[in-house]
């Protein structure tokens, strides 16, 4: 009955700030919009190629543009100087030139992974260009298909977004909104009344929690809509699921938030120790690229990490439409960091 | 009597840089207002919340209505009311909405109307909190402090800050409290609200109680309870002459000079002549009973207001 009274009244307040609803409503929303215009065509980003063609191109030269385009490489044709300027802002990541009688191709080497593709493509083309000048049969080629790791062939980048935007913005709001607002309020003494009634504080902690995680619900209702008028982007899993996944995740990033603002006196303190704890847990959970080269006792402390399971998760059911019986595991761990970290938060709070 | 419904003994708490409460002891009687009247920085206010729990002691004892907060936290907070030097509320709550949310807290409590009426809040009980006057903000303090209908009523300051008409009508609200039968404990540095409210008082200074008793008590027990002054036009002149030709301490005020006595009757003529004899260019001459002000002034050589 006073977690319910303190709830309702956490989202009565929360919903006379209506600018801050607002941004936190919209920001993901607007990031959804921005992403998914640039990524709008098909299967993601298209390899490119950039081309510097001899003074007089040879027939050779024109088998081998043809061949590019039928593999369906997007190529572009510079002049040498024209491609130069382009290489050194560093916006090309594959450039093919002329060089003795033959080509060179020049790989940009911040920019392996679309130069890579690029170059196996433009061998094959190469090969396949050969073959037709001599009139040769046309070199077998191992059929590709894009996929997504769920099996999906229609999943777009937006669709990857998507899910990745939900888990990005849960985990900022919970480390950042949350205990900041948090700090804020304690250096303003606005518990200090609080702590002279017999409110107990994991009722009060348990308050917030519940009402943020709704929050963050309704938030996602609204992002999901969104992707889904706009993009086309469905939840190909059960939306229970859905909901189950959302709710510990949010229960456990925000509980982090409330444990981390125990520690630190002031809000600036507050900002740097958020900051600490927010770039490992995002370097180390594999969203940005994988560990697979790190040392094995990193990779096992990684995997006991909250963030990477719970996005893992969140993509698998969304884009993949897996049940949940495969991330039982590490649904546990972003449980078990959840319980912990709330327990830390009510042992660590002050109400002044 | 029953137990007292606060009894302190030896309270002491230093802070980094300084020794905030120096050994103090107290003792307060069921359905007293009970005064802890000091300058700022006297240490009221942590002697204060200390005793509410908001602040730890170094060392003392404590019992609250015959309980200490080791063993009964939970009850002392649901027996005691509070009213914090400066509430600071959420901004967009209403009175009526923490009213009711206050007192959801608390196993017993008093409806919000009634509440709200007590400090004369009905026309702003939906309005935000921080669109409301300093006054009504403190009003609204004081009502949060009755909310859970404690006998024993804590208020910090009740009304620094506030204009002389908002100050009398919490004072009439602290004597109702009285009138029903609850114990209160305020802090003040005003020497007239001591004066006017308190039952007994506790003077402190530097961390320390420097003496208790009733407001008329204190007055009484002084010395020297009369004072005479000799008023003059503008700036009062160098008084060391005169204090030696009457061989009395003379205090010199901005525009006034000041003479204690316990026996104004017996000094006037004397001081008339001295007055005389060195063409003392004075104004008036005023008899009146020593305050409070005047008791601090006597045991610390200080003035409540520096």
């Amino acid at each position: 009955m006073m977690l319910w009274r303190q709830f309702v009244m956490e989202w009565r307040l929360y919903s006379r700030d209506r600018v801050a609803m607002f941004w936190t409503m919209a920001f993901p929303v607007l990031l959804l919009l921005g992403f998914g215009t640039m990524f709008r065509d098909g299967g993601g980003p298209r390899l490119s190629l950039v081309r510097v063609l001899p003074q007089s191109p040879s027939p050779s030269d024109a088998a081998l543009g043809k061949a590019l385009v039928d593999l369906q490489l997007n190529v572009q044709t510079l002049s040498k100087a024209e491609a130069e300027s382009r290489w050194s802002r560093g916006e090309t990541a594959a450039q093919l030139e002329p060089a003795g009688a033959g080509y060179r191709l020049r790989l940009n080497s911040y920019l392996m992974a679309q130069a890579g593709a690029t170059a196996g493509l433009v061998n094959q083309a190469y090969l396949m260009a050969q073959a037709r000048l001599s009139g040769a049969p046309e070199p077998q080629r191992i059929p590709i298909q894009m996929e997504s790791p769920g099996h999906k062939r229609s999943a777009s980048y937006v669709t990857f977004l998507l899910p990745g935007l939900l888990g990005l913005n849960l985990v900022s709001m919970g480390l950042f909104s949350v205990g900041m607002v948090n700090v804020s309020y304690r250096e303003k003494g606005k518990f200090r009344r609080l702590a002279v009634t017999p409110l107990p504080k994991w009722i009060f902690l348990l308050g917030q929690v519940l009402h943020r995680l709704t929050v963050t619900v309704v938030q996602a209702g609204i992002l999901l809509l969104v992707g889904r008028l706009a993009f086309g982007i469905q939840n190909q899993g059960s939306f229970l699921d859905l909901l189950l996944i959302m709710t510990l995740g949010t229960g456990c990033f925000m509980a982090f938030g409330f444990a981390l603002s125990g520690f630190a006196e002031t809000s600036e303190g507050y900002a740097a120790l958020s900051n600490l704890v927010f770039f490992p847990l995002m370097m180390l959970s594999g969203v940005y690229f994988t560990l697979d080269a790190a040392p094995a006792w990193l990779q096992h402390t990684v995997a006991l990490l909250p963030l990477a399971p719970f996005i893992r998760a969140l993509r698998a059911v969304f884009n993949d439409g897996a049940s949940l019986a495969g991330h039982v595991l590490g649904l546990a761990i972003v449980g078990a960091w959840a319980l912990a970290a709330f327990l830390l938060a009510v042992r660590r709070f002050r109400w002044a | 009597m029953s137990t007292p419904s606060l009894r302190i003994r030896g309270l002491r708490k230093a802070f980094p840089r300084v020794l905030a409460v120096d050994g103090v002891d107290l003792e307060v009687a069921r359905g007293e207002v009970f005064g802890l009247l000091g300058p700022n920085g006297a240490g009221k206010t942590t002697t204060l919340e200390i005793i509410e729990g908001l602040t730890a002691a170094d060392s003392g004892t404590i019992e609250i209505l015959g309980l200490t907060w080791e063993i009964h936290g939970q009850e002392i907070r649901s027996r005691i009311g509070v009213q914090l030097q400066s509430t600071s509320l959420f901004n967009k709550i209403t009175p009526r909405e923490a009213l009711d949310l206050y007192g959801s807290y608390y196993p017993k409590r008093r409806s919000t109307a009634e509440l709200l009426a007590l400090v004369q809040l009905e026309e702003k009980a939906d309005a935000y909190h921080i669109t409301l006057s300093g006054g009504q903000q403190q009003r609204l303090a004081l009502a949060l402090a009755l909310v859970n209908d404690p006998e024993l009523v804590f208020l910090d300051e009740p009304t620094t800050g506030l204009d002389p008409q908002a100050r009398r009508s919490l004072w009439d609200v602290v004597r109702r409290m009285k009138g029903e039968g609850r114990t209160v404990v305020l802090t003040t540095h005003y020497m007239d609200e001591a004066e006017a409210l308190c039952d007994r008082l506790a003077i402190m200074d530097r961390g320390q109680v420097i003496a208790t008793g009733t407001p008329a008590s204190l007055i009484s027990d002084l010395a020297m309870p009369s004072v005479v002054e000799l008023t003059f036009e503008g700036m009062a002149p160098d008084s060391s002459a005169f204090a030696a030709r009457l061989g009395q301490a003379v205090e010199p005020r901005a525009d006034l000079w000041e003479i204690r006595t316990p026996d104004p009757k017996a000094l006037l003529p004397r001081l008339l002549e001295a007055a005389e004899v060195g063409d003392v260019p004075f104004q008036q001459v005023h008899i009146r009973r020593a305050t409070l002000e005047d008791v601090f002034l006597q045991r610390t050589g200080r003035s409540l207001r520096e």
